[in-house]
């Protein structure tokens, strides 16, 4: 999870919610891709609402 | 020598004086380019106007200039509220001057009056040329064509620092309503006058040795009123803006004119405040793309696990339902099979007996015994059942067996059927 990038993230959540809207996946399949949807979502929410400590370091270091 | 008519100084000053008010009209339109322009403290505008050679940018032409506060008032407020640029050194003026020539002071030219659409065509023509040649060298649009990703929020920001519109544009970001993060990095450059164009320059420089940290780059000027776009009117700082690798956002403050470094920038807003509204809504609808997913996937598995769980509980309902019916037609049909061996047995057994009875019959009815009793008698000869007159011949003893006993008797004479009364 670490390397994924927020882009990676975001196709790979995309191609899960219209894998999980065909109706295609059996119930085992289905809460699998969830379970790695909800990952993906944790993911991107924290991109986008919670401060990179470790950046904010290596900016604020620029002189 | 001293006799003949000599003049002082300020005699030959006042004659060319003379001479111009006589031989120029009062005042002329004249086109020049601006230079060394100040203000003392009584509000007069000094300034020289030079000409260069189109060519060689040498200056060939020069005079010295002078606006008095009153008239400088008017004319740099419609200047500036015409052409959206302050009056200032390096821009090219159509104004109406009166030629002065003073005996101490020498040539001047006062200005009296001013054509911003001069100076505008001038700016604009500037512009072209420039957009001309950055399209000839194919870097006009590069910057357009980068794409800002979805996840923009750490921004390199070019301003002077201590601006208010920096300062605005950071609060904006900072106090955005979905709470979303944003980092912005100042890259401080000088956003005004002649050394401009080499600091922001500069500063992109710096801004690209890191540009592995950013998605994007603000170039942003505090708003105020209009102000000097000169500089963003170069070359050399569109031609780097164009070729940056980040897309760069610019908010030079200024309402109606669209510099080139407006037209080269990936995306133009009018002030900080709204390049930073811009990353906003750009992240929001980010955000908000995430959280429509998220709903869809709930949406989607909840409906589906309902969908599954009803199916569960109709497939069970009706496998109890199933079952419970076979089980009924089955021992229904065991039932009616056993009825039905039951009567066949009895049947058959009944048959068997019926026909066994008539056989017995029968047979009760041929037996010998039967036959005598109807009248019927059997001869024997030498203990033999005769059947036929050849076996007798006279003289043949023979015994008649009866109902009720035997008798014996003596053949006198055989006489066999007249065969046409054979049967």
């Amino acid at each position: 999870m670490k390397k994924i990038t927020y882009t990676e993230a975001k196709k790979e959540l995309e191609a899960i919610v219209f894998a999980i809207e065909s109706g295609e996946l059996d119930v085992d399949a289905l809460t699998e891709k969830v379970k790695r949807a909800s990952e993906l979502i944790a993911f991107c929410k924290e991109k986008l609402t919670k401060t990179d400590i470790e950046l904010q370091k290596i900016l604020d270091d620029i002189a | 020598m001293m006799n003949q008519s000599s003049l002082t100084l300020s005699e030959l000053n006042r004659q060319v004086k003379d001479a111009i008010r006589d031989h120029l009209p009062e005042t002329c339109w004249m086109r020049a380019e601006t230079s060394d322009v100040r203000r003392n403290r009584n509000g007069h505008c000094y300034l020289e106007f030079i000409e260069k050679d189109a060519v060689t940018q040498s200056i060939i032409a020069k005079a010295r200039g002078v606006i008095w506060a009153n008239v400088f008032q008017m004319l740099s407020a419609y200047f500036e509220n015409q052409t959206g640029q302050q009056f200032t050194s390096g821009i090219n003026v159509l104004v109406r001057v009166s030629v002065e020539f003073h005996e101490l002071y020498g040539y001047s030219l006062t200005v009296v009056d001013i054509d911003p659409s001069f100076t505008l065509g001038e700016i604009a023509r500037n512009r072209q040329r420039i957009l001309k040649q950055l399209e000839e060298e194919g870097v006009l649009t590069l910057n357009r064509e980068l794409q800002l990703p979805e996840l923009a929020n750490r921004i390199a920001v070019i301003s002077s620092p201590t601006a208010a519109g920096y300062e605005d544009f950071c609060d904006q970001l900072a106090n955005n309503p979905g709470g979303l993060v944003f980092y912005a990095k100042l890259f401080p450059a000088v956003m005004q006058g002649d050394r401009s164009e080499a600091s922001i320059i500069a500063a992109l420089d710096k801004v690209f040795q890191y540009s592995e940290l950013f998605d994007a780059v603000a170039i942003i000027r505090g708003g105020g009123a209009s102000s000097d776009l000169n500089c963003f009117d170069s070359y050399l700082l569109a031609t780097n803006v164009a070729q940056f690798p980040l897309p760069v956002i610019s908010g030079i403050g200024h309402e109606r004119d669209v510099t080139v470094l407006d037209i080269v920038a990936h995306t133009r807003a009018k002030t900080p405040t709204a390049v930073a509204e811009f990353f906003i809504a750009r992240l929001t609808r980010t955000a908000t793309e995430i959280i429509s997913l998220e709903e869809r996937v709930v949406a989607e598995s909840q409906s589906r696990l309902l969908k599954e769980q009803t199916d569960l509980f109709s497939l069970s309902k009706e496998l109890v339902h199933q079952s419970s019916l076979m089980i009924q037609r089955e021992m229904a049909a065991t039932q009616q099979l056993s009825g039905k061996m039951k009567y066949g047995v009895k049947h058959l057994l009944q048959h068997q007996a019926h026909l066994l009875e008539n056989r017995g019959q029968f047979i009760r009815m041929v037996s010998p015994v039967n036959i005598l009793k109807r009248g019927y008698t059997l001869t024997l000869k030498e203990g033999r059942i005769v059947t036929s007159l050849h076996d007798l011949s006279a003289d043949d003893i023979i015994e008649t067996r009866f109902r009720d006993g035997v008798s014996t008797s003596v053949i006198t004479q055989v006489v066999p059927r007249k065969p046409l009364e054979k049967d």
